[in-house]
């Protein structure tokens, strides 16, 4: 079971350390170990390794703050709050998430060019506009994983919360939001390690050497017209990973418990 | 609600203040340049060196992260942000001239004589020309000296070596395509087999109606590559592993491109390079050049910076001087001919060179990017097809025959 | 913080976060008006009324919650998604890109034509006597002369003062324009007077090329004559002015004409788009079922084994957990590689030869494989604490009744998991139905017979299959690709509504 788990990234790990930059794997044991393409991510001066992690590690942070913010309250309100239109309203957040975004990329792209001509510091081309289009999807994926824990906390302590005399918001900020912290960091999590691992948007979005993030850098790699240099490619695979796994097995207590819980009613 | 309304009012106001202070008179006119991943800062570092190639007038490189992204952009981009020169690949021409995105230019007597004539064929699309070639890359012949005493002169010299001295020199593969990948390295071997994408007439013209023989492709395939049903491992059916075969000595033959030569040197291996030999001695398979273009857009014009734009093409993009300056980063064979000559030319370009010149064809896309099927696609498929899926060569070369055709009577108007 | 604070002080704050977040939106909103991004800066107005309206308002509680969501929402999902439709409706495809206006103004500009021998001069952009002009030097021939829109005027050489090659840098009554000045200028668009029909245009800052005019615009009757010949060219109803004569000479480019349902009729209509449609449609139902088949019961399996506390129990956990927070990009393309035929690591270890990716069995095997390596992490680690949070009284009681372990599993403890983890199968389900980049990186659709002139290949879904069409090298058919979408859509909504509705999801909605 763990062989099946830990043998491809042994590969990349050998990868990693095989000067010739190919893919081909002659021997599981490596007959060279060549730190070139460690120094090569660091040194090279095309390739400023160290701008672009912090490029990702900012926005992925921001993107994962605020989508769970946003994305708590809406289950939260979609949970305890009385409205009406409450169950279309689910109904069409669910239906929009599954909607096959063939298009969207060059709708993204012709809003986002209309927005820099009006406004440059968000428009295509900056971080800010890429956060801007990635939380755009917060709402709907997030109220999907949050909806089952919110649905758990018993309503006595909301009511509890009203005879005291608190608002929505009070009993929110108060009460659901300390409650709800293991299941949020989770979330967090979630969302950190899909916008840092997202390529497609950032690879248009962010152009410039120095303003890109790790995954559009590490394409660099494997996206010339000729060449494929896969060395450097397993080498900043692995670094990029580990703040990802290193948050990951700190945080894996709350990620077990934070998945399911609330899921199981009474 | 006074309070925000005041707070509006004065963050407008204040706007309006800045957005009059800040749109100085532009100093000279700027023209934007598209690159990829290893182009972009290239140019850069060429810019750096000298950068009044053009008077009054300002390039501006923007380095994309990779092929494929420039590509993307390049197809989303449109008057807002779009560039006023792309640097591509000659295969995007057709569809982006279709697509309303290339505007033509028109080059001078003297400005012609500086390109041969095919590289221009590279990059025009209904007799018009979109841009200007900036650097060629071909593909050639590389035989492993230490194990080849001398250059093969036909096809079945390779194949007889192969078959002796498999076994006691434990040989991979005889010939495989280490760059170009298996339809645009593999050409001038389906070329020498008989198989060429189009063909030409003697005053240089595309022969508007000839399409390979199957019978000769197929009958050549069983006869070289074939050993009963099966392939006889002289040529692989995919390109993967090929360059660290041939560099490893496990591999005689390979078929390599110009943009990778140093690292064969690097390892030891000279130049020996030669077009891939045909069936019959004299003849020889035709190898793909084809020209990188540095592409004019319609964005260029929409803001009025098209007279400039052209200028930098001209004076910058393709004039020997700025082709000698540019490669000495890049590192490529440059596609003017002044150039060419004056450059630093290596061993490895020199190689290349004389290979091209001896048999080489233009990569026209209209005609290759076809209607339906592409030859992008098909040719994989065949070598796939009769070399691991064990299907009839001469029926499976039909089937290319006819896609072949059908590309070539949908391109005819276009070419 | 705003909510510890009562009454006055917290309304303050408030406001004075909302005054700040509507004093940005209006200076936005100004600007794009002022730029002309109407619809932008209308989405802009409505905004910012919006969150005024809602947070200042007693009554709108559940909106305060997501009204920031639902903006960000509409931006940036539901637009594409408007997009999609709507282009669904059009020709929109390599050659019928841009809109007509465009398409127009790109004719005209391409309709000229070089004279027989392809003219070209070294020019001075200028004016002439307060007209933009040009100072043309016609070396070849030692002819030079000012031509303005109207006139020719010739000039003596001896006049002039030519540089080295005998070209004209300057003449009386003429002003050169700076360099950084003539792109932007008049005298760039104009066509200055040569002979005949054929005027001078500049091509570039210092060359000038005789053109004449091919075709001219009538946009009264909408048609395009031909100055040389006799066509006529008409609108043809589907994104391409054509010849009245000739109906394969078409004027490039076109430009995206809506079509209505035909995008749709074709789907229906075409066998050669019919088909691989239905075939793609079939595999792609499987592929997800057994994914989350697979994915599943692997993580069950390994939830139970380990559910016990056994030595080593939490390194097993951690290494388990490495392929999901591993970037699935590098973990798929290296499956890729030890996959290959001659030189992969798979075949190295079974000691076979089997063509992977060139066969369809296998191909979809190794699909399902790479598929369940990547996934089972999660199914592994919610089941865990699904089997934690199963209340062990349960499993007691029937334990006591006489049940046997496998019928607890089977009657309590597996009926129990689903109920649980549904809306999560269901999730799972819809995401690998949309799986792009698993198949897209792993065989990228294949194997294909592709001389048999076959579009999709074995392991093409159907968003992958659509991407081909979409952005294919050949023809890149925008429109159809966004009809497939949206009938794509059509059905995975209706899958997936089906199973909420019968896993009684919704009910704690209301």
């Amino acid at each position: 079971m763990c062989l099946f788990a830990l043998f491809p990234l042994y590969l990349v790990v050998i990868t990693s350390f095989n000067e010739s930059g190919s893919l081909k794997v002659t021997s599981f044991l490596p007959t060279e170990i060549s730190f070139e393409n460690y120094k090569l991510l660091f040194n090279d001066e095309r390739i400023p390794y160290l701008t672009w992690m912090k490029n990702s590690l900012v926005i992925a942070s921001l993107v994962a703050v605020i989508s769970v913010t946003i994305g708590a309250a809406s289950a939260f309100a979609f949970s305890r709050l009385k409205f009406k239109g409450k169950r279309f309203g689910i109904q069409l957040l669910l239906l929009i998430q599954m909607f096959p975004a063939i298009l969207a990329l060059s709708a993204v792209y012709v809003i986002m060019e209309r927005v820099y001509t009006f406004a440059p510091e968000i428009g295509l081309g900056t971080q800010t506009g890429l956060i801007l289009v990635y939380l755009g999807g917060a709402m709907g994926v997030n109220i999907w994983l949050l909806k089952g824990f919110v649905d758990s906390i018993p309503v006595e302590l909301d009511e509890a919360a009203k005879i005291d005399g608190a608002s929505a918001v009070q009993t929110y900020w108060l009460i659901f939001v300390p409650l709800a912290a293991p299941v949020l960091a989770v979330v967090a999590l979630l969302s950190f390690i899909g916008t840092f691992n997202e390529f497609i948007l950032a690879r248009l979005f962010l152009v410039g050497t120095e303003s890109r993030t790790v995954a559009v850098g590490l394409q660099q790699f494997i996206g010339g017209q000729f060449s494929e240099n896969w060395g450097p490619f397993a080498a900043g695979s692995i670094i990029a990973s580990i703040p990802i796994v290193a948050i990951f097995l700190s945080l894996q207590r709350y990620i077990v418990s934070g998945l399911t819980a609330g899921s199981v009613k009474g | 609600m006074k309070k925000r309304l005041s707070m509006g009012f004065a963050a407008t106001a204040a706007l309006a203040l800045t957005a009059g202070l800040l749109t100085p008179a532009q100093a000279a006119t700027t023209v934007v340049v598209w690159a990829d991943e290893s182009r972009g800062p290239n140019l850069v570092k060429t810019l750096k060196d000298k950068a009044d190639w053009v008077d009054g007038v300002e390039i501006e490189i923007k380095s994309f992260s990779g092929f494929d992204a420039l590509k993307t952009a390049i197809d989303a981009a449109t008057a807002t942000s779009g560039p006023d020169i792309v640097v591509g690949a000659n295969d995007w021409v057709p569809t982006l001239a279709k697509n309303g995105k290339l505007a033509p230019l028109t080059l001078t007597a003297t400005q012609r004589a500086g390109f041969s004539a095919s590289q221009f064929y590279d990059l025009t699309y209904k007799k018009k020309l979109y841009g200007v070639p900036v650097d060629v890359n071909n593909v050639a012949m590389i035989y492993n000296t230490k194990l080849v005493t001398s250059a093969p002169k036909t096809f079945a010299d390779m194949v007889d070596y192969y078959k002796a001295n498999k076994a006691s020199k434990s040989l991979k593969a005889g010939l495989c395509v280490a760059g170009g990948g298996m339809s645009w390295g593999a050409h001038s071997i389906a070329s020498a087999l008989g198989a060429d994408a189009y063909y030409f007439n003697p005053d240089g013209r595309i022969n508007k109606s000839k399409v390979f023989n199957p019978n000769t492709l197929g009958e050549n395939v069983k006869k070289y590559l074939l050993d009963a049903k099966k392939s006889n491992g002289f040529l692989p059916a995919s390109d993967t592993g090929c360059k660290d075969n041939f560099l490893a000595g496990t591999v005689p033959f390979a078929i390599i491109g110009n943009w990778e030569w140093t690292d064969y040197t690097a390892k030891g291996f000279t130049m020996n390079l030669m077009p891939v030999p045909g069936v019959v001695s004299g003849q020889s398979g035709n190898a793909f050049g084809s020209v990188s273009g540095a592409l004019l857009t319609t964005f260029a014009a929409t803001r009025g910076r098209e007279a400039a734009a052209k200028s930098v093409l001209t004076d910058f993009f393709g004039s020997a001087a700025g082709q000698v300056a540019y490669q000495k980063y890049e590192k490529r064979p440059p596609a003017h001919k002044g150039a060419a000559s004056s450059a630093s030319v290596t061993d490895g370009q020199k190689g290349f060179g004389a290979s091209a010149a001896a048999a080489s064809v233009p990569q026209i896309g209209a005609i290759l990017n076809g209607s339906g099927k592409s030859y992008w696609d098909s040719l994989p498929a065949y070598w796939t097809a009769v070399l691991v899926d064990g299907k009839d060569p001469v029926a499976e070369a039909k089937k290319l025959a006819t896609i072949y055709r059908n590309n070539l009577r949908a391109a005819v108007n276009d070419i | 913080m705003t909510f510890m604070l009562r009454g006055r002080v917290a309304f303050v704050v408030k406001a004075a976060l909302l005054a700040l977040i509507s004093a940005v939106l209006l200076m936005l909103t100004q600007s794009a008006f002022g730029q002309g991004q109407y619809a932008i800066a209308f989405f802009l107005a409505v905004a910012i009324i919006l969150l005024n309206f809602t947070y200042f308002n007693k009554r709108t509680v559940p909106l305060k919650f997501f009204i920031p969501g639902i903006l960000l929402l509409t931006a940036f999902v539901v637009t594409p998604i408007l997009y999609t439709l709507v282009m669904s409706t059009f020709t929109y495809k390599t050659g019928n890109y841009i809109s007509k206006e465009q398409a127009i103004s790109r004719i005209q500009a391409l309709a000229i034509e070089p004279d027989e021998n392809g003219s070209a001069f070294d020019i001075v952009v200028g004016t002439y006597q307060g007209q933009s002009a040009i100072l043309v030097s016609d070396v070849l021939n030692s002819s030079y002369f000012i031509s303005t829109q109207n006139d020719r005027i010739p000039l003596d050489v001896a006049t002039l003062n030519t540089d080295e090659n005998g070209v004209a840098q300057g003449a009386s009554d003429f002003v050169a324009t700076a360099s950084e000045d003539i792109s932007g200028s008049e005298a760039a668009k104009l066509r200055f007077k040569f002979r005949d029909e054929y005027f001078i245009s500049v091509e570039s800052l210092n060359v000038g090329v005789v053109y004449r005019q091919s075709l001219e615009y009538f946009p009264n009757v909408d048609q395009f004559k031909s100055l040389i010949g006799n066509a006529v060219y008409v609108d043809n109803g589907n994104g391409n002015y054509v010849n009245t004569n000739d109906s394969a000479d078409k004027l490039e480019p076109g430009w995206r004409d809506p079509a209505w349902f035909s995008n749709y009729l074709r789907l229906f209509q075409d066998e050669q788009v019919r088909s691989p449609l239905i075939s793609v449609f079939i595999w792609t139902v499987v592929f997800a079922s057994l994914t989350v088949l697979t994915q599943f019961s692997f993580g069950l399996l390994l939830a139970l084994a380990l559910n016990k506390p056994i030595r080593g129990r939490r390194i097993y956990r951690s290494i388990l957990v490495l392929p999901y927070a591993m970037p699935s990009i590098m973990s798929i393309l290296i499956w890729g590689g030890m996959f290959n035929t001659e030189f992969g690591a798979i075949n190295e270890i079974i000691g076979s030869q089997i063509a992977w990716f060139q066969d369809a069995t296998f191909a979809r095997a190794a699909v399902i494989l790479v598929n369940l390596w990547l996934g089972f992490p999660y199914f592994y680690l919610v089941c865990s604490g699904s089997l934690q949070a199963i209340p062990s009284e349960l499993m007691e009681a029937a334990a006591i009744d006489g049940a046997n372990p496998r019928q607890i599993f089977r009657k309590i403890t597996l009926p129990l998991l689903l109920q649980i983890l549904s809306p999560l199968l269901i999730a799972s389900f819809a995401f690998n139905f949309n799986n792009f980049n698993l198949i897209y990186l792993l065989t990228g659709g294949g194997p294909k017979a592709q001389l048999d002139g076959e579009i999709a290949g074995a392991t093409d879904i159907l968003i992958s299959y659509t991407y081909q069409i979409a952005f294919g090298t050949n023809i890149q058919d925008l429109g159809l690709a966004s009809a497939i979408s949206v009938i794509i859509f059509v059905i995975v909504a209706a899958i997936s509504l089906y199973g909420v509705k019968k896993s009684k999801v919704l009910e704690s909605f209301s």
